[in-house]
């Protein structure tokens, strides 16, 4: 009797990060990264992007269009640890610092065929009034030193946003 | 070898504020890929909508691929223009997006985007026309050096994509 090896199987994302709907502000970029178990390898394509920096339209949509595109194959035996991407928002003050904007992650979808997310996003509070206004001040907010916590579960009541 | 079909067509586009555009398009695949018959590229008619504010195009594509893997798998990439009555062509966007992967019919939104200048560029651009344009048509369709620019939305495109797929089952590829 043999036993059956692990079977490999991969799974292509093709797709891209469309637009934003953020408000209050303006001149963003993203940054997305994939996050994944221990079971799972990128074999091609970019697990990581910048975009380009986008403008709101004039028009009355006020639409924030990025077109990036995602391309990535990854191999694994084991559906735990199923990707996610995480994507991470940047903008300039009103110093002309580069803050965060927000961060949002959401699992690749597990059926083939197209698909459309919508993703909220969340920033980061300071936790005191002080340390509010310092950070505003200096243009150094509360970031997350890896953007790859946002997919992670645990540890997530300390964190107020 | 597995082949994919793509038959459908680019409707037309809205929400770009010049009228009178028209389109350039092409299909990027990678290296795996052959196109066995149809055009890979091309570019619409000028149109100038009457009544509302979408131009139709409705602009014919038939592309037959045959494939030895999944990478690369075909994007069709856009370029808006659009034409004044002196003739002068201007850039209203570009946009890309993936053929989609499931068999059946699909309606597609595309969005686009184009590259802002200076402050003085974009001025001379609101009275003279002209404006940034890529020199490399790459940056449409690949997200490897977009960091370096700064960009506007600009309308969408409304494209309707069937795909009809063959011998994906073979290789144990799900779609």
């Amino acid at each position: 009797m043999t036993a059956a090896g692990p079977s490999v199987f991969l799974l292509m994302v093709n797709g891209q990060v469309e637009s934003a709907q953020f408000p209050e502000y303006d001149d963003l970029y993203c940054k997305y990264c994939f996050v994944y178990g221990q079971d799972w390898a990128p074999t091609a394509g970019l697990e990581e992007g910048i975009s380009q920096i986008t403008s709101k339209s004039q028009d009355v949509r006020r639409a924030l269009v990025w077109n990036f595109p995602i391309d990535v194959t990854f191999k694994s035996t084991n559906p735990y640890g199923w990707p996610q991407i995480v994507l991470s928002v940047y903008g300039p003050d009103v110093f002309g610092n580069d803050v965060v904007r927000g961060y949002g992650a959401v699992h690749v979808p597990f059926s083939p065929g197209r698909h459309k997310r919508t993703i909220p996003m969340f920033v980061p509070e300071s936790t005191s009034k002080l340390q509010k206004f310092t950070s505003w001040f200096m243009g150094r907010r509360p970031e997350y030193t890896d953007p790859k916590v946002v997919a992670q579960g645990e540890g997530r009541e300390e964190q107020p946003s | 070898m597995a082949e994919v079909h793509v038959i459908g067509q680019i409707m037309g586009a809205t929400g770009f504020s010049e009228s009178s555009l028209f389109c350039k398009w092409g299909v990027h695949t990678g290296a795996a890929w052959k196109l066995l018959s149809g055009v890979r590229e091309g570019q619409t008619q000028v149109d100038t909508p009457q009544v509302g504010d979408m131009a139709y195009w409705s602009h014919p594509i038939d592309l037959h691929f045959a494939t030895k893997g999944l990478q690369g798998w075909p994007r069709l990439h856009l370029q808006v223009w659009s034409q004044d009555s002196f003739g002068r062509c201007q850039l209203a966007g570009y946009g890309f997006c993936h053929v989609p992967s499931s068999p059946g019919t699909h309606q597609l939104d595309c969005p686009t985007w184009r590259p802002l200048g200076s402050w003085r560029e974009q001025l001379a651009r609101a009275f003279v026309g002209g404006g940034p344009q890529l020199l490399h048509g790459d940056a449409i369709y690949s997200g490897a050096d977009r960091y370096r620019l700064h960009t506007a939305a600009g309308g969408i495109v409304r494209l309707e994509l069937g795909l009809l797929l063959r011998h994906f089952d073979r290789y144990g590829v799900e779609c």
